[in-house]
């Protein structure tokens, strides 16, 4: 039997299906609701899928996250509160739609643009991530040094405006990552004594902390405003859909390709694809001045970029183990959990399991249409459930995931002390994706490090020694060269501004 | 709850200080240049570094950034005791949830918040925490065999 056969029957298996029914129905759930982001639906899902195998535990994340992605555009086109922040980039538009009485339109619109966009990101995952995977076998502890400091540097840069904001939050992810027993000289570190620190931060706490709890305390200090649905009827979604989608299909496909390349990239996730293609079409449009006043342009192009910056996202998570967004840092944590490495090796010892993630991100796309219809019709009732009543219920079930992984309260203390932590940086503008990368690759960056010093004696010129290495390594240098030199010049600049020659009027 | 930059700048100092001081106390690698201590120096640098540009920055913006602004939940009395609760729970949860038995302490969690969160309403509120708590005592002991701590009720569920 071929792999590709392999997983086909691994993904029809009826408990695999049943798993991404329900987890459709929890994605579309959770993506509806404002408040409850698709990272948080992954973080929930974690302790489940720990009890799962690895098929079921991947199908269950991978379609969770691409229903929640395209359900937040119901809330926004609903309520103007993007239900995640992937749909905060067109809200304006969704929402000015549905007063302007086309509610239909822009959900349409918008589950037809996700699934697309879901298909493609899929479609360039199954066929690069074969190829990629080949190339990375020839990888060693040189190249996944670099490609780790790659992946961390574009997470700093790409998600932040402050670029010193997110170093601080990269640090803060690499020194939790460096409590626990040392990877190579086996020394606890900053263990204190303590038992269950020397096996480390354990991931799973450490997500559900950082992006379960630390949203149920913001939604404690959200000072709430009544909000009331439409009361259009919204029965006919795909009608006049098919002119909208033939007149903007280069929009169509402008979004798709710039939503998976941002994917592709570490650090940058569904959010960033969205905001960066909407602000293209609005540039390359023939009538920019209509953006944001509830035309549905912006919507064709980011609405898909959204949801194929998912499966972009796994192409460095599947091939190098480098995620590509917060949830594919969850999707590795998982796997290592599984002693499954993430990386080119998967391809050698087990393809069928790759081609499993694939056909399921087809699988979950296809089924996006009819029970994104479903959600849609029965969007008024899912948004009338209270969150005051979801949110104490979430942190229970928070609490014991993060028991259920060592089966001691020491996970609970881990996600209150992280949930805080989490919740203060939001606060004060510093992202919490770097923090995530920095947990996940903070021990593949010190053992690449550890490994190449040993076998080149301790010299640093060793990290250029390969020609693949020295090619990563000069990129990495010049981002941080670039982004620096920046920095530096426009402090420069800033200071002399107030001593400079008043511009004449 | 907003800080100055600066205030985010002292902290990240000390913190950077203490971690490069209690690297001093790890013991190297024997024939190796890097050690055990190296990434944590390394990410204390790090710290020191962004610390001091945030200081630098925040001291420039202290007549716009006030010190510390607590944002408008914290002049709320119900914000404020949501916002306590939930990290209340928490750890009254890892102090005696041992000793009580999962399912009294997760039900009297529920009930508080619910209560809390609600504004009152305690018998519907009770009913839901209950429904609640069974379900998820269910899902986690049967089907993912955790081993929820039975605390008190150890004599009669056994």
């Amino acid at each position: 039997m071929s792999p590709i056969e392999a997983a086909i029957w691994l993904v029809l298996d009826p408990y695999v299906l049943m798993v991404i029914m329900t987890s459709a129905l929890f994605g579309l759930f959770v993506g509806c609701l404002p408040g409850l982001t698709a990272t948080m639906a992954a973080a929930l899902l974690v302790p489940i899928t720990f009890f799962m195998e690895p098929v079921p535990a991947i199908a269950a994340i991978v379609t969770t996250v691409a229903m929640a992605i395209f359900a937040g555009d119901i809330s926004g086109a609903l309520l103007r509160i993007p239900g995640t922040p992937a749909s905060a980039a067109y809200v304006e538009d969704a929402y000015k739609m549905t007063g302007k009485g086309q509610a239909e339109l822009a959900l349409g619109t918008c589950l037809v643009t996700s699934a697309i966009g879901g298909l493609f990101g899929a479609a360039v995952l199954a066929f690069s991530a074969p190829i990629l995977a080949e190339f990375a076998l020839q990888f060693s502890s040189e190249e996944y040094f670099w490609l780790a400091c790659f992946g961390l540097s574009c997470a700093v840069f790409i998600s932040t405006d402050a670029p010193v904001k997110g170093v601080v939050s990269l640090l803060i992810g690499l020194f939790i990552a460096t409590v626990g027993i040392d990877v190579t000289a086996g020394y606890p570190r900053f263990t204190f004594g303590s038992v269950e620190l020397m096996a480390g931060v354990s991931f799973i706490p450490a997500m559900i902390g950082m992006f379960a709890v630390s949203e149920i305390l913001r939604y404690t200090t959200t000072i709430s405003r009544p909000v009331e649905a439409t009361h259009q009827a919204i029965v006919h979604i795909f009608r006049g859909l098919g002119s909208v989608l033939w007149r903007y299909k280069v929009n169509l496909f402008r979004g798709n390709v710039i939503g998976t390349a941002v994917g592709i990239l570490p650090g940058a996730g569904a959010d960033i694809g969205a905001w960066i293609s909407y602000a293209v079409s609005k540039r390359f449009s023939k009538e920019p001045e209509k953006f944001g006043t509830g035309h549905v342009e912006g919507l064709v192009d980011a609405g898909a970029a959204n949801n194929s910056a998912l499966g972009g996202a796994w192409v460095p998570a599947l091939v190098f183990g480098i995620p590509g967004d917060s949830i594919t840092a969850i999707v590795i944590g998982v796997l290592y959990m599984k002693d499954m490495n993430p990386g080119p090796t998967v391809m050698l010892h087990a393809p069928e399991l790759l081609y499993a993630v694939f056909i399921t991100f087809f699988v979950a796309n296809l089924l996006m249409l009819p029970l994104g219809y479903g959600a849609i019709r029965l969007s008024r009732q899912i948004l009338r459930v209270r969150r005051a009543i979801l949110m104490p219920i979430i942190l229970l079930f928070c609490i014991v995931g993060a028991f259920a992984i060592n089966n001691t309260v020491f996970g609970v203390g881990i996600i209150l002390v992280l949930g805080i932590l989490a919740f203060f940086m939001e606060e004060n503008q510093i992202p919490i994706a770097p923090a995530i990368l920095g947990i996940v690759l903070g021990p593949l960056l010190e053992r690449s490090f550890m490994t190449a010093m040993i076998k080149g004696g301790g010299d640093l010129t060793h990290f250029f020694s390969r020609p693949i290495a020295a090619v990563l390594g000069v990129i990495t240098l010049a981002i941080w060269a670039w982004v620096v030199v920046g920095w530096i010049l426009r402090v420069v600049r800033s200071r002399r501004a107030p001593l400079g020659p008043e511009p004449a009027d | 709850m907003r800080v100055n930059d600066a205030v985010i700048g002292v902290v990240l100092v000390v913190f950077a200080l203490a971690v490069i001081a209690y690297t001093r106390t790890f013991s190297a690698m024997p024939g190796q240049d890097y050690g055990p201590a190296l990434f944590p120096v390394l990410i204390g640098i790090g710290f020191l570094v962004c610390g001091v540009v945030l200081i630098a920055g925040g001291v420039g913006q202290r007549k716009t950034v006030p010190l510390f602004s607590g944002g408008e939940w914290l002049r709320s009395r119900h914000h404020t005791i949501d916002f306590l609760a939930v990290i209340g729970g928490l750890i009254v949860y890892i102090l005696i949830s041992d000793w009580l038995g999962f399912i009294p302490t997760a039900f009297l969690l529920l009930f508080g918040w619910l209560v809390l969160f609600r504004g009152g309403k305690p018998a519907s509120s009770a009913a839901i925490a209950l429904i609640a708590t069974l379900v998820v005592n269910y899902a986690f002991t049967q089907f993912l065999l955790v081993p929820l701590p039975l605390g008190l009720l150890r004599p009669i569920l056994y």
